[in-house]
């Protein structure tokens, strides 16, 4: 068996099943925590709405925070923006999901798939830098942190080098670019890039018990 | 009208007195972990979870803190003052716990000691980071739970503890009792308003505070002229008129719930429909929003915060006001625990607009407004005095930004922290109550 053989078959799988099992764990595993019914009045009885709305409305800060948060705000929404459209619309990417899916989209020209990863890389790199020297970062940061980071900075520089062909062979990069994706995808479950999906009960949370309240959170 | 200057020197005065010749607790640190741990683990659910697991430690939460921003010392970030019950519950609540234990540091007695300081000095509970959460984290929520295991443990700051023993051993706050309630009554009374004390049988039960009995006496009887030109059917129990609770601020949740209980169970004793609530966010948060919790059941009256009920008959007509513009300038300062907390803050507005009054916003108002810098018990806290005083600055700049002659507020804590804040700094603008405004308009 190849290194790419590998990184095709058993890692893919094993990472894909830790992932998956993982997640699961931990979402089902925090929600079974028992909660007290809260017996006070609600102001108004719109919790499921005002929780859906909070899903929303969080992604926007209000003025008032956005003047002190800018920096971190805008460079959060570009790389997340700019790996979405790397990871979604590069050719062999897209080739992949539809063999797995079925069914495949457009791509976008390999240009611009190369722009965005880079964007993404760089902002990532200056979060890191940002993480490590900013001082409320430096006291709230811990391996964690950093680790996942590096999970997601490490596929895209295997995925710009295997796509330029740069230090091995094209089928050794493609197998190294594949196991730091299903690194990224081992890690997933045990750290922070779980917000991915805890994201939204947790907004939904702070929605609706403000709601009660009659305060839209 | 404001307070009374020689009431509020000796009431600075006393604030200097406040726990100095209470003796420390005396726990071991192992029984201190202990205790906090229990707490920690009898507190924490699935809510705390998810927001425990959700955190991506971005920092975000610290812009939102007027301490941070007025220190710019990165132990203020929120996120940072619950860093000790994260590590609790990943070592022992969270789904991965069998992984993360391992890796992650035990609680320790040191701990708790840093984290008073973080929680009851560094922290009011005001909630503002709540809302600047990209991931909708209740991360005041998560401080208050700190802030019960270090009462737990033993660790409530002097000053706040001296007034926590108070009101749990003799339910008094400030030591006022019965016989200094009646002594105001008859002075207000005196000056021709009726306060209708001990009557066995009302509709609506009418609650004070230490701080208007001792300072804000005119808040009182303000209240009491607007029950009667409503014609309420109310009264005024000199047996437990106290609003405040000192076991919420304190973290000292049986103190919390026996004020709480005997609050519920004199409004049933007197077939009361509706509580209201003085000037007070905290105490507010405690009747209206963990009342029932307390009780353990659903309260069978309604909790009113005294804005709320006059702006609900300003609404229905029972009350008119004299609406003509006088001229002056006025913002509003919303109590964190009335409005984010509570949910009260479009009714001040109303009235202060009703009035006609030349009503202006701050910058940061309602929902994000910025707390007064000395809330849930902080501005009895003698050592915190040089932060509370950097944090007003921020409140100066942004009623300064408005323009406004006076400040507004429905808070008695709010009012004494912004007055203490205003003499330090020299500032002249007046801190005036809301329903001592509206009291004093009132149509013939």
């Amino acid at each position: 068996m190849t290194l790419l053989d590998f990184a095709r078959g058993p890692a893919l799988q094993w990472s894909l099943i830790i992932l998956v099992f993982g997640v699961m764990w931990r979402i089902i595993g925090a929600l079974l925590i028992m909660a007290k019914k809260d017996l006070s009045k609600p102001r108004r009885k719109t919790m499921l709405r005002d929780g859906l709305k909070t899903i929303a409305t969080r992604s926007l800060p209000e003025h008032q925070f956005e003047k002190r948060i800018r920096f971190q705000h805008l460079s959060g929404y570009a790389w997340h923006i700019a790996l979405f459209i790397s990871v979604l619309f590069f050719a062999p990417h897209i080739m992949f999901f539809e063999s797995v899916l079925g069914f495949g989209w457009p791509h976008l020209p390999n240009p611009v798939i190369l722009g965005t990863a880079a964007v993404s890389l760089a902002i990532l790199l200056a979060l890191l830098i940002r993480r490590a020297s900013h001082p409320v970062q430096r006291l709230i940061s811990n391996v964690d942190d950093y680790i996942s980071i590096l999970v997601v900075i490490v596929p895209l520089i295997t995925g710009i080098l295997a796509f330029a062909h740069v230090g091995a062979r094209y089928e050794t990069l493609l197998a190294i670019h594949l196991l730091s994706v299903e690194a990224l995808f081992v890690w997933f479950p045990f750290g922070k890039l779980m917000h991915t999906a805890l994201t939204f009960p947790s907004r939904f949370d702070a929605g609706a018990s403000f709601g009660r309240k009659g305060v839209k959170a | 009208m404001n307070a009374d200057n020689t009431a509020f020197r000796i009431f600075r005065e006393s604030l200097e007195r406040l726990g100095r010749d209470l003796p420390a607790d005396d726990l071991s640190d192992d029984e201190r972990v202990r205790r906090a741990k229990n707490t920690f683990l009898d507190k924490l659910d699935s809510h705390m979870a998810v927001d425990l697991e959700t955190c991506i430690h971005c920092g975000m939460c610290a812009e939102a803190c007027h301490y941070y921003e007025a220190t710019e010392d990165e132990k203020y970030s929120p996120v940072y003052k619950f860093e000790p019950l994260r590590r609790f519950y990943r070592r022992e609540l969270s789904p991965m716990r069998w992984l993360f234990r391992p890796f992650t540091k035990d609680v320790t007695a040191d701990d708790l000691e840093t984290w008073q300081e973080l929680v009851y000095e560094g922290c009011t509970g005001c909630g503002r980071c709540d809302m600047m959460c990209p991931m909708g984290i209740n991360i005041s929520t998560l401080i208050n739970v700190m802030r019960e295991g270090i009462a737990s443990a033993g660790l409530v700051p002097a000053e706040l503890r001296a007034l926590q023993i108070e009101q749990r051993e003799k339910n008094t706050v400030f030591g006022v009792g019965a016989v200094e309630l009646k002594e105001l009554v008859e002075k207000i009374r005196q000056q021709g308003t009726e306060i209708r004390l001990d009557r066995e049988q009302a509709e609506v039960l009418l609650l004070t505070t230490a701080a208007e009995v001792l300072l804000f006496p005119d808040a009182l009887a303000a209240s009491a002229k607007i029950l009667n030109r409503v014609g309420a059917d109310w009264t005024l129990l000199s047996k437990g008129f106290e609003a405040a609770n000192v076991g919420l601020v304190s973290g000292d949740e049986s103190t919390q719930k026996a004020a709480t209980t005997r609050i519920a169970e004199q409004a049933k004793a007197c077939g009361a429909a509706t509580v209201i609530l003085p000037e007070s966010g905290h105490a507010y948060q405690a009747m209206r929003w963990e009342g029932a919790n307390e009780v353990g059941e659903k309260l069978p009256f309604e909790v009113l915060a005294i804005s709320e009920f006059i702006a609900r008959e300003v609404s229905s007509g029972g009350l008119k006001l004299k609406t003509g513009a006088n001229g002056s300038a006025v913002t509003y300062h919303d109590p964190c625990r009335l409005g984010r907390h509570g949910g009260v803050i479009s009714e001040p507005r109303a009235l202060l607009k009703e009035l006609g009054l030349d009503f202006r916003e701050a910058d940061s108002n309602g929902r994000e407004n910025y707390c007064c810098g000395g809330g849930c018990g902080e501005y009895v806290i003698k050592r915190s005095a040089p932060l509370r005083q950097k944090a007003f600055e921020i409140k100066k700049r942004e009623f300064d930004e408005t323009g406004a002659d006076a400040v507004i507020t429905s808070c008695a804590n709010c009012r004494i922290n912004l007055m203490i804040g205003a003499q330090n700094a020299g500032w002249q603008k007046p801190v005036e109550s809301l329903v001592e405004t509206v009291a004093a308009r009132l149509a013939d």
